[in-house]
């Protein structure tokens, strides 16, 4: 009897800790973290002698976690005292995971950002400010591209940092312009020769009556592949400088917006609701001759084996635009350690850690001097590298600005029927305006 | 309880500590998330900063939001459709499963399969028989000299989501319909024959009435998955980035609370749903006091 109300007991504690969840945070429920708020950089001392435990979370492929573990070795053998922990996991269920453990109130030390959700993490009291860090290191910032560092810059200070960024440039498939004795795309073109062509390189190569190659594909669902670049070029906005309009169907983005329109009319580029059959991404699926995107897709391309290179974006009535968006590093407001979190923000954001990122072929270092070094320029392969690193001159920011995800769930939602061919572009746009700013209204 | 046994004594002592874990579970778990959502949904609440009280303004943006109203609205059209698709057509199968043919087991097995299988990778499958420009459907379509069908654009998502999620359904309709018809004891049917009756006449005026419970039952469970379908018609509609075609409830209160940071909103589109789930089932519990017979 003795023992069965033991297995009992045993089974009975097993099952309500497998219920219970995660201990209750352990720090005090500070107040609302004011911006005003100083930090205390010695929030929760380590014993001495005692390794202490941080959580770096990030997205990215499965190849990334190598190269982060690389970078956390370098720095774990200069910092033996700082055992950095890394997360990888794909795009969405990095967001699910992070904003349960942060609702939950055990968020990750230090977390990978997108920039455009920056302000919608940084105004909700989530982020550490890095101010006090970054003038403890006078000059430490002087090394990035300026273009970077835009997106994170707010009055109180620095909140997050570039880690890699990222400019849209037009990629081509060389092995379909040589088939069809056309020349590559040159720094000359404007959308107009980008229209031609797509269309010549549109066609049926099998014969069974049926068109299998597209001259173009991009995603015109989020801006930063295409739509926003058009726009820019055709002289127009995304939003105004206060963030309370949405300009995207003013006259000058309304010429884009055709442009764009013209393209799925044409048939140079297969309608949204279609083109998965073709695979994620057509151009490496080897089912369209051009797309824009960024260096992030320059390992998988490779993987596909077939040739290809890289252009300028093409120019508009107003000369010519891209996007540049990064990826950042960003502290949490409530870690027990950031102290040690920033130190190895710093390690990451240093040369050694972005000569690492650069052999990784993903992105492009946020520091001058390693972007124009070897690390980067002579990667293998005969890609133009500089490509990405010029488009810099002429690249407007990716907007960055609060209730961005839902306000682009609005237009890329809104507008897509349009492509699909199952609405009007005009009067769709001017829906998806009212929609849009009744968002930003929302998060003012 | 009214019938069973009683425990007794030490028993008794059993029973409560063989029930706590469940219990704990079930009232910290299940109602206790419940109490919750009822509770955020009278606020404003972003997952980061303290939750802030709004009275009912989530629940005005349901029926004044555009998007939340499209989303309900498309739970109710697809309920409408597919509650009675499961019905007919799981019974009509049940009905041919439950004759003597040879190899009846193998057809069953063949019935259920999609009711064992993963819809993520049934869902691809039938991403190859939708397809526009490449799936199986159009190419037959055009063989026989029609116009292709875009089956999975706007006007037509909405029906060709509803019919895999009726092919995934038919299995356990099949199974509850069969378990009802082999109840029904044959000498019914002789008798039936002997005085005339044709094949018609035996299938409304016997097997009807005397499988009321088993459609009755399906009915119900039909209409709870109808409420929370979500991942055939996710996987077959999603375009962009985490956009559907037909967004129904369960999506957009996920997209909502995790993807726009607003779970008040979410917690009221969570209240609406069950509502509408038990409003439906008050008015099915009606229906089986007037016409379900349990012999």
């Amino acid at each position: 009897m003795k023992t069965r109300l033991l297995a009992l007991l045993m089974v009975s504690a097993f099952v309500l800790s497998a219920c219970g969840g995660a201990p209750a945070p352990a720090q005090t429920p500070s107040a609302q973290p004011s911006k005003e708020e100083p930090i205390q950089p010695t929030r929760a001392q380590p014993q001495a002698g005692q390794p202490v435990e941080i959580t770096f979370m990030m997205w990215g492929a499965p190849e990334e976690q190598q190269v982060w573990q690389a970078v956390v070795d370098d720095f774990t053998k200069a910092n033996p005292d700082i055992k950095v922990n890394v997360e990888v996991s794909d795009w969405d269920s990095y967001w699910a995971k992070l904003n349960t453990l942060v609702a939950g109130g055990t968020p990750p030390d230090v977390f990978a950002m997108d920039a455009p959700l920056y302000l919608d993490w940084q105004s909700r009291g989530a982020l550490l400010n890095l101010q006090p860090y970054i003038d403890s290191n006078p000059g430490f910032l002087d090394n990035f591209f300026p273009q970077t560092l835009e997106a994170y810059k707010l009055p109180e200070g620095y909140f997050g940092l570039p880690r890699d960024f990222q400019t849209i440039v037009l990629f081509y498939n060389k092995d379909m312009f040589d088939a069809a004795g056309m020349a590559y795309p040159t720094a000359d073109w404007t959308y107009d020769d980008l229209r031609a062509a797509a269309k010549a390189l549109t066609k049926d190569t099998n014969g069974d009556g049926k068109i299998d190659q597209f001259g173009f594909w991009t995603d015109v669902w989020d801006m930063e592949l295409f739509w926003s670049e058009a726009i820019w070029a055709y002289g127009g906005e995304i939003i105004s400088a206060d963030h309370t309009k949405t300009l995207i169907g003013e006259p000058n983005a309304r010429k884009a917006w055709e442009f764009i329109d013209s393209l799925f009319k044409d048939g140079s580029i297969p309608a949204p609701a279609t083109s998965g059959e073709y695979g994620d991404d057509l151009f490496q699926s080897k089912s369209a001759a051009m797309t824009t995107i960024g260096h992030w897709a320059v390992p998988g391309y490779v993987s596909a084996g077939f040739k290809f290179g890289v252009a300028p974006m093409p120019k508009g009535p107003s000369g010519r635009a891209t996007s540049v968006n990064s990826a950042g590093f960003v502290l949490s407001a409530k870690g027990q350690h950031p102290d040690q979190s920033w130190k190895f923000v710093q390690f990451a954001l240093s040369e050694a850690g972005q000569k690492r990122l650069a052999e990784l072929g993903f992105a492009i270092p946020v520091l001058k001097d390693v972007a124009n070094s070897d690390a980067y320029l002579k990667q293998p392969g005969d890609l133009d590298q500089q490509v990405f690193l010029d488009a810099l001159e002429y690249s407007h920011m990716k907007p960055v600005f609060r209730g961005y995800e839902e306000w682009a769930a609005a237009v890329g939602d809104g507008l897509a029927p349009v492509f699909d061919g199952e609405a009007e572009l005009g009067p769709t746009l001017d829906n998806v305006v009212t929609q849009a700013d009744e968002i930003l209204a929302n998060n003012q | 309880m009214a019938f069973g046994l009683k425990p007794l004594g030490r028993e008794r002592i059993w029973l409560w500590g063989l029930l706590t874990p469940t219990l704990i579970g079930l009232v910290f778990g299940t109602i206790g998330s419940l109490l919750a959502t009822l509770l955020l949904s009278f606020f404003e609440w972003d997952l980061i900063r303290p939750p802030k009280l709004i009275g009912f303004d989530n629940y005005v943006a349901l029926f004044t939001n555009e998007s939340y109203f499209r989303s309900f609205k498309n739970t109710i059209i697809f309920a409408a459709m597919y509650v009675p698709g499961v019905l007919v057509i799981s019974l009509l199968v049940a009905v041919l499963m439950n004759r003597k043919i040879r190899g009846v087991s193998i057809f069953r097995t063949v019935y259920f399969l999609p009711a064992v299988t993963s819809a993520v990778a049934t869902a691809l499958v039938w991403n190859m028989i939708y397809g526009k420009d490449t799936g199986i459907l159009n190419i037959f379509l055009e063989s026989i000299g029609l116009n292709p069908v875009c089956w999975l654009c706007r006007d037509n998502a909405m029906l060709s989501v509803v019919i895999v999620n009726v092919w995934g359904a038919i299995g356990e309709g099949m199974i509850i319909f069969l378990a009802g018809l082999t109840a029904i004891p044959r000498e019914y049917y002789e008798a039936a024959t002997v005085d005339g009756a044709n094949r018609a006449q035996q299938f409304f005026r016997i097997t009807i009435p005397l499988i009321t419970p088993s459609i009755f039952f399906q009915a119900l469970i039909s209409a709870i998955n109808a409420f929370q379908a979500y991942d055939y018609i996710y996987m077959l509609t999603r375009r962009g980035q985490g956009d559907s075609t037909v967004p129904v409830a369960v999506f957009s209160i996920y997209r909502n609370a995790f993807n726009f940071f607003k779970m008040g909103v979410a917690s009221a589109q969570a209240i609406q749903l069950a509502v509408l789930v038990a409003i439906f089932m008050g008015l099915l519990l009606i229906f089986e006091r007037r016409f379900v017979v349990y012999e």
